[in-house]
Parts: C-alpha cells; structure tokens; sequence
C-alpha cells in the first residue's frame, strides 16, 4: 500500500463534503428568518405545534411549553438519526464483490450511544416532574373553604353519563344537565382556581377540552380532583375522551370562559331561573 | 445451562427494587402484587436452572469448542404425527364455550378435556405405537437409567 | 426419509400426486415445527387481512363527517375487533410463526421439544381465535368496548351480547396456545441447542425469540386471571370490577399488567427478523451482538415495570415511576437501532425486497418511537391520551415493526421455506404501496389528535375542523388495502414458479444455520452440522477465509477461554 500523505487522505480518493456548504445553509436560513421579521418565538410555535390549541389556562400554557421543547429534541434525534439512516442506506451500496470490513463491535461507540440518549431523557424527566407536579397542584384542604369563601377558587363537580354531562355549581347549589340532543355548557371565570372533581354513575367517561391541552377521566366509585386556572375567555368545545358505549362520540359539551362579573351575573341568573342553563344544540352532528 | 439461569434471574433481581420501590410510593397492591409474582416465577425457573446446571458436566452446547459429533446419537423422541392435539384443542374449545353457553356443555367439553389429555398422553405408550417411543421399561432394559431428561424429551 | 422423498423438493422432481384427503390429514396431525410454522404463519396473515378490511371499513366511515357506512354500536365493534385481532390473533401468532419455522433450524435442533404441545398451542390459537370472530355472527354482534375492554363498560349490565362473552372465552383459548407456545420455545432454546452453539452465539432472532417467551410467561396468565374474574363478574354474580370497591382501576391495572409486555412481545420476534435481515445483506456481522442482547434483555425486563403509563389520565397512579421507566425504555430501543444503522455502516448493501422492508421499518419505527418518547410524559399525554395522537404513534410502532418485518421476514425466508424466490419487481411495488399508503393513512393523524379528535369517535362534525385530514388519511387506507394485492398474487404464483433458490444458501450470505441446509430443509432439519464457532457459523463456513481474521472473532464469549478461540 502507498504511504497516505500527512492529510490523512490515500492520493485521488474523493475529498469528504467537510462542514462548509452545513455552515452555508445554516446562514441562509437564519438570514431568511431574520428577513421576515418573525420573531423567533412564533416561528418555533409554528414548526413544533404540529395542530395544538393555543392554550386557554396556565397549567395548559405549562403543558404546551413543554410539548413544544419536548417536540424541539425529538425533531433534532429524528432529523440525526434520519440522516444516518438515509447516508447508510445510499454512501453502503454494494460497489464492488469485496467483502467488507467485518466489524462486530466498537466499545467507545457503543457506550456513547447508551450514554447520550439515556442524557436526553433525564432532561426530559427533569422538565416533566416539574410540570407535572405544577399541573397536578392542589389547594390544601385547610385553605380550601377560606379561599373558596373569599372567591379564588370556585368547586365545579363534573358528572359523564351515558351519554351527556352534568355540572354542579357546588358552592352555588345550581347545576346544569345536557339532554340527548343538547349538549351542556360549563360556564367558568378567569383568573380563578378553578377545583374540577369528575365522577360516574355508571362507566369510565374523560372530561377533555382541548383548548385545555388537559384531561381527566370520570372514574365510577372514585371523585377526581384538579385545579385550572383559565386566563382567555372564550367558547371551546369539549369532548369525551374514554370509549363509554355506542354514543361515546355524540356527548360533546362546551366551555365557555368569562370574566368573574360575568360569571357572577350568570350564576345569579341561574340561581334565579334554573331553566336558564345554557344548553346548545349540537353543530351538525348526526346523533 | 448457566447462562439461562442468570438470564431469569436477571428479571428477578431486576424486579426487587421496582417493586419496592412501587410500593413504598404508591402502595398500589394490583401493581405490587403482579410484579412480586414476576420475581417468584424468575426466580424459580432461576433457581431450576441453576441447580440443575451445577449437577451435570457442561453440555456440548455449552462448551464454545464443542464439535458436533459429541452431540451424535438419539436426541429425543419426537412424536411424527398425532390426532390428539386437534382433538384436545377443540374438546378445551367446547369446554369454554360452555362457560358461557350453559353448563352442559362445559360438563361435555371437559368430559372430552379429560378424554383427549389422556389419549394424547398415553399415545405413545399403548397399542401399535408403544415401540416407538422409548417406555421406561425400554429405556431399563437397555441398561440406562431414566433422568428426568429422558422422561421429558422422549414422552 | 431422504432428499429425494420429499416432495416438496423443486428444480428436477415431480411433485408426486398425493390424494388431497391425505394432504388434509397430513395438516390435521403434523407435528412438524415446519409445517405449523407455516400453518400460524398463513392463519395469522388471514386474520390480518380480516381486521385490515375492517380498519377500511372504518375508515371509509371516517372519510367525512355524518354517519354513511355503519351505525355508532357496529363502528365500536369495528374498532373493538380490529385491535383484538391485530394484537392476539396477527401479530402474535405471526412472530410465533416465525419462531416456529426458523429457529428450531437456527439452533441445530431437530423439531421442537414437545411437537405435539406445539400442534396443540396452534389449534387453541385457531379455536381460540374463531370464537372471538364468531361474534360477529350473532344478532348483536361482536365484543364493542375496546380491545382493552375496560370496567365498567365490559360488565354484564353494559355488554350484555353474546359476542362480548365469546371474545372473552375466545381470548383465553388463544391466550393458553401462547402461553405453551412460549414454554415450548424457551424448553427448546435451553435444551435442543447443536454442540458448540452456546448462548452468546444463538442469533439475534433465537434471542429475541428467547426473551419475548420469558415475557409471555409473565404477562398472559395476568391476562387469563383477569379474564376469569371478568366471566365470574359477568355470570356468577362477583363484584371483582364493581365500582365500590375500585375495580375499575384493577382492571386496568391487570388488562396494562398485560398489556404493555404484549407490545413488546409483538415487537421484539419481529426486531429479530430484521436482525437476521440487515447483516446479510450488509454483508457483515450484526455490529455490538453483545450490546444488543443485553439492550433486548433490559427492554423485556424494564417493560413489565412501565403499564400504567397508559392509565395516566386516570389520576390514580404513580406518576413519577412509571414517567421515568417509559422514558428509560426509550434508552435501550435507540442502542438497537444504532445496532442497525452500525451494521450496515462500511457495508456492502444490496437492496433486495428483504432490505428495502428493514430499511422502511428502521424509517418507520423511528417516528413512532420519538412520539412514544414524547406520551411517556405524564403532563404531555394528559392532552394527546386517548387522541388520534396515539393512534398514530401506536400505528408507527407496530405497523412499523410487525406488519414491516413481516412482510421482510416472509420475503426473506420464502426460499426457504419453498425451494423459490418471490418475484422482485412484485416486491418493490408491493412495499412501496406499503410504505406510501401507511404514511398517507397515519401521518397526518398526528395533527389530528393534537387539534382534538379522540379515538374511537365513530363520527364528527362538519364543524369540528377535522374533515380534510380524515379524508387524505382515507385515502391512503385504502392505498394500503389495495398493496396487499400485489404481494397475495406474489405468493401465490411464485410459489408454483418462482425463480428456484439454488443450494443452501440462495441470498449468497446467511450467518445462521438455517442457510446450512437445503431450501426447503428435510425432515428433521439437517443432515449434516457445520462446526459452530462464531454466531455466523453458515457464514463461516460458506466463507473460511474470513474467518480467523482479527477482527472477526472480536468478543470473547461468556464461559470461553483465550485458547478456545478459533482459528477458524
């Protein structure tokens, strides 16, 4: 064999593509970004979303940052990982009836793709015990009647039945049950604890608003509890989200957020006139 | 045979501290109990397979510079072909269908159950098959004492 | 009984004309671990094409909104009995056709230890599995509550029909066959091993065959007992599941127990059918064999710890311990795959249809492993649980890996089996409709199930937004319908005239020993042995000169000595 010349190359082999036209692109695009006059931060919500609501509580915004970083890494993996597999599956074709290099083992390799991705996920641990304990945070049970006395948190029992919802104003004494045909409206105040506790008379059922970007199911024989705080008004729709028999796809019910007067003024009303629960007509749907 | 030992005992010791773990935390007694259930299972067929392991020599298959005329002669008794597996697997079909159709039925089946277990175990012990297997009394005659191997492998 | 007998020998002998009478009876008795091989592997693939023209019928339903094709309670069905018959009666039975038929052969054994339990554990499957389908015939119809069935919905009083008792009882007989299934691969593997084939030099598939048996022990007699208590429930008046005393959550404790091992016992045979494929036509050794074992071993072990990650929403588990093991088994998935990447890395890569199958699998698997990542955190899946989010990842990583390697392992191995190649240009046009018609169908459920459509809604609203990505993955369902057309026909003609596989070794660089004897192998698989010295021992003998080299033999093995060491 010729002696390989002090580049470490053999004389007329291919010269390797190198970093440069990598660091070229990388230029462009942040060139092209900076031309637009996005900022940033919309452009990583745009191309990591891939369809999630805005989100319309904190521990939702909590939920949506997280899934935005969390998608962010397994982008960059899949993106690496890809161009492994792809550079292999073309730069190995078979050339030549030469037996290849029979290689069955390299132990710094090896051990830097257990180390790496075992790095990754610990991060990834790390950020979810953090918004999970903050998604899952309960007022304690000695605070709990001042602070619903004093109007921060607000107790709305949510009951799934086949095949339609009731919600209980439970500090009010008024509640509001949807009909086949006329699903229920929840009506909740910004800027308030808002202490969910789901139950089931009969099967598992999943309390789901997707703007929530939460859910929690309605477990018969077991009350759950969770705490939202809303922070946008608005109307949204809400699903079931646990199979629960033959219409488990026609109990939709609706969220409709509003500032503490308004909700005031709707509990009153409904205190007043019980009829006057919301109840809407289902959009189009077949059922 | 070592190997496979540790390989089962792998899971249980892997196990322990889960299990632990999980209860200390959660004092879960489904999750608890299924997973304790693993590690006695492991370490059973652990423990099996390690005891046996001590008592032989290392079998041709352990040894990396075993050839393969160590492993020359009968390996077992492999029945060529039977009617009762078919007949066993639809009597056990009518027995659980039985359970939810009605009780008759479940009485027949296992009848049946009871029937075809015994037909597929004494196949190769009675009537014109009885010599092609190798029967206990053969195995005696021959001069060789019958291991739990024998007994395994050949019936 | 020699070469010659055998009448499924091509290239020369005339098949000699046996009276179809006796063909049946030849299947009704055999305990030929060839021949149920190819019993499970036919039967599976049937049941395949059953729940995949009920997924087409579900998606024909979905394209638009408002219901067309089937009502609310026949969609359930639909949906309960796809996934039933996918994850008990294909997927598995597939993997066990496979163990079946090809490592008996990989070991150097004759047959499997009990023929006749093998013999008894398919026809239980087939039983087994015609009791649940017979749901279907009856007036109300099949099991409808999911292939999880939870509590209290899989109660008497909230399913009362007949089908849901014969999915019950159905599943167990199926159920049983498995469990013997894996007490006769792991007797097998331990016992019936050729002189010189120790533990470290069993192939990839053998291990993997190995420890998914280890893992059916664990998980199905959990199932069977739960199922149990389910039929006292149903008909003998017991209050297992009754919401007073927390049954619901124990079902669903017991059913993950379960269920979750049952993924990775569907996943991992079909990983060791693309570990045999890509070294041979990368024309090297696997790369890290050691760290892939151990990587196998700590998937099985880890994902009997991990269940209650799909009970999350439940708010009745704990959350910390099972977020952190769903992600640590993202660990030793990710070591497999730089497994592949690194064997066929330097190779000599020819793209046959068993490759081009590995190759999209390793694509595949890829993206729905990354979003596995992402559902094994607690607050993440707290939005896409139970979305059309995880439809998508579940798809990615089963079809990804089992109907994939399926079809690569069935393409691969045909020779085989048969004595014949499948045609190429059929196989190429076969996996591309695969591949395009799969990405088609569940890529875009992703956006889906991010924006808010749950699983198992039989219908939706105009309204609702979700209309468009519906309709596209409509179509590429029915792309994917139609792919399995091209490869039937490539079975069935080519197994009369396809191009005859020459020798021992038709694909020129089998490493384990089932490419050591004739396609289709006799009887009792070998007539002669080849010295077993490395985990490639067809290769080694097929190609002495590399053997011995230095970088060959790399790792000693477990329990040899230096001098052991061959030189070939």
């Amino acid at each position: 064999m010729s002696p390989t010349p002090p580049s470490g190359r053999a004389p007329g082999a291919r010269r390797p593509a190198g970093l440069r036209p990598l660091r070229v692109a990388t230029a462009l695009l942040l060139g092209a970004v900076a031309l637009t006059g996005c900022d940033a931060r919309e452009i990583y919500e745009a191309s990591l979303s891939w369809g999630l609501p805005e989100p319309i509580s904190e521990q939702g915004q909590n939920i949506y940052d997280l899934y935005l970083g969390s998608n962010a890494a397994a982008v960059v993996v899949g993106v690496f990982v890809l161009a492994l597999i792809l550079f292999a599956t073309f730069r190995y074709r078979k050339r030549s009836d030469e037996l290849p290099r029979q290689v069955r083992y390299n132990l710094p390799v090896e051990v830097l793709y257990t180390v790496v991705p075992f790095v990754i996920i610990a991060v990834l641990f790390y950020y979810t015990v953090l918004s999970q304990n903050y998604v899952n945070e309960l007022t304690p049970e000695e605070e709990l009647d001042g602070a619903v006395a004093s109007g921060e948190v607000v107790n709305i029992g949510v009951v799934g039945f086949q095949w339609n919802w009731e919600f209980n104003y439970t500090d009010e004494d008024v509640r509001v049950i949807g009909e086949t045909g006329r699903f229920a409206q929840l009506v909740v105040p910004t800027d308030t604890t808002i202490r969910f506790t789901n139950s089931s008379p009969d099967v598992i059922h999943s309390f789901w608003v997707p703007a929530m970007l939460f859910k929690r199911d309605v477990i018969p024989g077991r009350a759950n509890t969770y705490e939202i705080v809303f922070n946008k008004t608005g109307e949204y729709i809400g699903r079931c989200a646990e199979l629960c028999g033959e219409k488990h796809a026609f109990m939709n019910f609706s969220l409709k957020v509003v500032t503490p007067d308004e909700y005031r003024s709707y509990i009153d009303g409904l205190q007043a006139d019980p009829n006057a629960a919301i109840l809407t007509a289902p959009a189009g749907s077949s059922s | 045979m070592k190997v496979e030992a540790v390989l089962f005992a792998f899971f249980a010791v892997f196990l322990v501290p889960a299990s632990i773990v999980y209860w200390v935390f959660s004092g879960d007694w489904t999750g608890t109990a299924c997973l304790v259930m693993s590690i006695l299972l492991a370490m059973m067929v652990a423990y099996y397979l390690w005891f046996t392991a001590r008592r032989m020599e290392a079998r041709p298959e352990d040894r990396p510079d075993a050839e393969i005329s160590e492993g020359a002669g009968e390996v077992g008794f492999f029945a060529p072909h039977s009617w009762w597996p078919i007949a066993l697997a639809a009597s056990f079909t009518v027995t659980i269908v039985g359970l939810v159709i009605g009780p008759f039925l479940a009485l027949i089946g296992f009848g049946l159950v009871v029937y075809t277990t015994l037909g597929l175990l004494f196949e190769y012990y009675v009537g014109m098959n009885r010599s092609q297997g190798h029967t206990l009394g053969q195995l005696r005659a021959m001069g060789e004492k019958p291991t739990s191997m024998h007994k395994f492998l050949g019936e | 009984m020699t070469l010659l007998s055998n009448p499924t020998t091509p290239a020369g002998f005339r098949r000699p004309r046996t009276p179809a009478g006796s063909q049946v009876v030849k299947v009704l008795t055999t305990t030929d671990h060839k021949t149920i091989g190819l019993l499970y592997l036919v039967t599976s693939f049937f049941f395949f094409l059953a729940a995949g023209l009920m997924a087409m019928i579900m998606r024909a339903e979905l394209a638009q909104p408002g219901l067309q094709v089937v009502s609310a309670e026949q969609y359930n069905q639909l949906f309960t009995m796809h996934g039933t018959v996918m994850m008990f009666l294909f997927a598995p039975p597939a993997a066990y056709g496979f163990a079946n038929f090809i490592m008996p052969l990989q070991i150097g054994a004759p047959d499997m230890s009990f023929p006749r339990l093998n013999a008894f554990s398919y026809w239980l499957y087939l039983f087994g599995g015609l009791t649940v389908m017979a749901g279907f015939l009856t007036p109300e119809g099949a099991a409808s509550f999911g292939w999880f069935a939870y509590a209290p919905l899989n109660s008497i009083i909230h399913s009362p029909q007949l089908g849901a008792d014969l999915w019950i009882i159905g599943l167990l007989g199926a159920g049983l066959g498995t469990i013997l299934g894996a007490v006769n691969f792991i007797t097998t593997i331990i016992t019936l091993r050729a002189p010189g084939m120790t533990m470290f030099r069993m192939p990839i598939f053998t291990w993997n065959i190995l420890v998914t048996s280890i893992l059916v022990l664990f998980a199905f007699p959990v199932i069977t007992g739960a199922f149990f208590a389910l039929l006292a429930d149903r008909h003998l008046g017991a209050l297992v599941y009754d919401a007073q005393n927390g049954g619901p959550i124990l079902w669903q404790h017991l059913f993950w127990f379960f269920g979750h091992p049952e993924v990775y016992i569907v996943a991992l045979p079909f990983f060791g059918v693309i570990s045999e494929i890509i070294p041979v036509f990368s024309r090297k050794p696997m790369f890290g064999y050691k760290g892939l074992v151990f990587a196998t071993i700590a998937i099985g072990a880890l994902s009997l710890t991990v269940w209650a990650h799909h009970m999350y929403p439940t708010g009745a588990v704990l959350l910390p311990f099972f977020a952190f093991l769903s992600f640590l088994i993202a660990v030793p998935t990710g070591v497999k795959f730089f497994n592949w990447i690194g064997t066929m890395w330097r190779g000599q890569v020819t793209y046959e249809t068993p490759m081009v199958f590995a190759v999209g699998f390793l694509v595949t698997f890829l993206l729905g492993g990354l979003t596995g990542v992402l559902l094994a955190s607690p607050p993440i899946d707290f939005h896409v649980s139970d979305t059309y989010f995880v439809v998508a990842h579940f798809h990615y990583v089963l079809f990804g890996t089992v109907v994939f390697a399926f079809f690569g392992g069935v393409y691969y191995w045909f020779p085989k089996l048969t004595g014949r190649f499948l045609d190429e240009r059929l196989g190429k046009a076969h996996f591309w409709t695969v591949f395009i018609g799969f990405h088609t169908t569940f890529l875009v459920q992703h956006w889906l199930g991010n924006e808010g459509m749950p699983r198992r809604y039989a219908d939706y609203a105009p309204t609702d937004g979700f209309t468009a990505l519906n309709t596209i993955s409509t179509l590429g369902a029915f792309v994917l319908g139609a792919s399995t057309l091209p490869f039937i026909y490539n079975v069935i003609v080519s197994y009369r005239r396809g191009p005859v596989a020459q020798g021992d070794d038709p694909w020129g660089f089998g490493n384990s020993l089932e490419w050591a004897t004739s396609c289709p192998p006799p009887r009792h698989n070998f007539v002669t042995l080849p010295r077993i010295r490395s985990e490639r021992p067809a290769f080694d003998l097929h190609y002495p000169e590399a053997a011995g080299r230095v970088d060959m033999h790399a790792s000693p093995e477990f329990g040899a000595s230096p001098e052991t060491e061959t030189k070939g």
